[in-house]
């Protein structure tokens, strides 16, 4: 487990592919380096989706596990 | 249990397809119970699918609109006008001009607006369909459009109808083959995600057809600004794109009486129950189509299945039956891809890999065939 607490929440908990995604991007827009973007989704693909999604951007992902079905991303932003 | 035998008064807010179904279905459902009003600033009501046809020459205004007048049964009230203000807590309306209503049921049907500042350099730079006057532009561009780079695709992330950028793509493809620049012509298709089509079932076929066609998808591109002057787009991840046309999804945002009222998110849209539809913390006031914040498609066939479920359950209090129907998030887009055929996605709450139908020609006939009966079954709030 991590204790890095994020600076922006997403629920994205019960909303089907692409709509985790979107919901991430949209934060990321107004988001700037240093923040750390929790997201919690329940559609299985996230997290291939946001492994790929922080590759290709070059933001880190802290950290990516998924407990009781609930899948939680923390992701620095360091790409802005 | 009580039954009141006063009509009860219902005030809905947006005369689109949510807000002229729920009204039609439900002086249909309960016609000596209810009174029912409907506000709308135009008193013109547009198919807004067409303008996709609009934007290939296949449609005019004639084809998709209709005046607003004709579209209620006799029981409902029509008034061109528009709201300033919803008070929720003291059952309020306020319209420009000073004009006030009270309400038993109140239904927020007001859609979602253009949010050109959310991309600088959008509204200069970009062709789109997303209005009749915009889809007119975007027609004349392509008529006059000689060859050279087109780059179509996502631009605005919340926006209505998420199929409708592909469609343009196969149809620009189409139009520029038949007018003879389509050799003369890159066309490049734009997306922020790892697909260009995100349901997984349907992306395979999508991304065949557009390979077949000569549409190379680019993802991971969030457009973030336009140059208009060096006519580039430049994404969130660092890359760029030259255009000599530049067709992408306008930002949307909700109603401007909905943020000013206070009653949306950081948006504008509403958040409501996901099955009943009720703003969150109300139980006499519901929004339907565009205008929530619940993550099914901004498409009319969801507000169409919105305003059925609403309208049901207004009649079944009204009668004083403990029957309740529920929305399951279901939505069905039929995809129109030219050369006569359409594919489909569906989905709902509930899969978690939304299926889709393969290109077909009844796809294709079935998207003319909404075209027509939009005017007839749909909007008469009969199914």
């Amino acid at each position: 487990m991590t204790d890095v607490s994020p600076t922006i929440s997403i629920d994205a908990r019960g909303i089907s592919c692409p709509g985790p995604l979107t919901n991430l991007i949209k934060a990321y827009r107004k988001a700037k380096n240093g923040d750390v973007i929790e997201v919690l989704a329940t559609d299985p693909g996230f997290k291939s989706d946001v492994k790929a999604w922080v590759e290709r951007t070059g933001n880190e992902l802290i950290s990516l596990a998924e407990e009781g079905g609930v899948i939680r991303a923390l992701i620095r932003v360091t790409a802005r | 249990m009580t039954v009141n035998v006063m009509p009860s008064k219902v005030l809905i807010i947006g005369g689109g397809d949510g807000g002229t179904i729920l009204a039609n279905r439900l002086v249909r459902k309960v016609p000596d119970r209810v009174e029912v009003e409907v506000i709308d600033r135009s008193d013109l009501h547009w198919y807004q699918p067409g303008f996709l046809f609009v934007a290939v020459g296949e449609a005019e205004k004639e084809d998709i609109t209709r005046p607003r007048r004709r579209l209620y049964r006799k029981r409902v009230r029509f008034t061109k006008g528009e709201v300033e203000r919803i008070d929720l807590d003291d059952r309020k309306v306020r319209l420009k001009g000073g004009e006030e209503r009270t309400y038993d049921y109140l239904v927020i049907a007001t859609g979602s607006t253009l949010n050109y500042e959310e991309i600088p350099g959008f509204k200069e730079a970009v062709n789109h369909m997303w209005t009749f006057d915009d889809a007119k532009k975007l027609f004349n561009r392509l008529m006059g459009f000689k060859g050279g780079k087109l780059v179509v695709g996502v631009g605005g992330l919340t926006y209505k109808c998420p199929v409708a950028p592909l469609e343009i793509a196969f149809l620009a493809d189409e139009f520029l083959r038949i007018r003879g620049v389509r050799e003369k012509t890159e066309i490049k298709y734009v997306s922020p995600l790892e697909r260009p089509y995100p349901p997984r079932l349907l992306s395979k076929v999508m991304v065949e057809n557009m390979e077949e066609r000569g549409i190379e998808p680019v993802t991971y591109f969030t457009v973030d600004e336009i140059d208009p002057e060096r006519k580039e787009v430049r994404s969130m991840e660092g890359d760029s794109l030259k255009y000599d046309l530049l067709i992408l999804t306008p930002p949307h945002r909700g109603a401007d009486v909905v943020i000013k009222s206070g009653i949306g998110d950081d948006e504008g849209w509403i958040p409501v129950d996901r099955y009943f539809l009720n703003v969150k913390g109300y139980d006499d006031a519901y929004a339907v189509g565009d205008a929530t914040a619940l993550p099914t498609p901004k498409t009319g066939v969801v507000a169409h299945f919105q305003a059925s479920t609403v309208a049901d359950n207004i009649a079944y209090e009204i009668m004083g039956e403990s029957k309740r129907v529920m929305f399951d998030g279901q939505s069905f887009c039929l995809i129109e891809m030219g050369r006569g055929v359409a594919s489909a996605q569906v989905s709902n709450y509930y899969y978690k890999d939304a299926p889709g139908l393969i290109p077909s020609r009844v796809l294709h006939l079935a998207k003319l065939a909404m075209n027509r009966i939009y005017w007839t079954c749909i909007l008469s709030g009969n199914i």
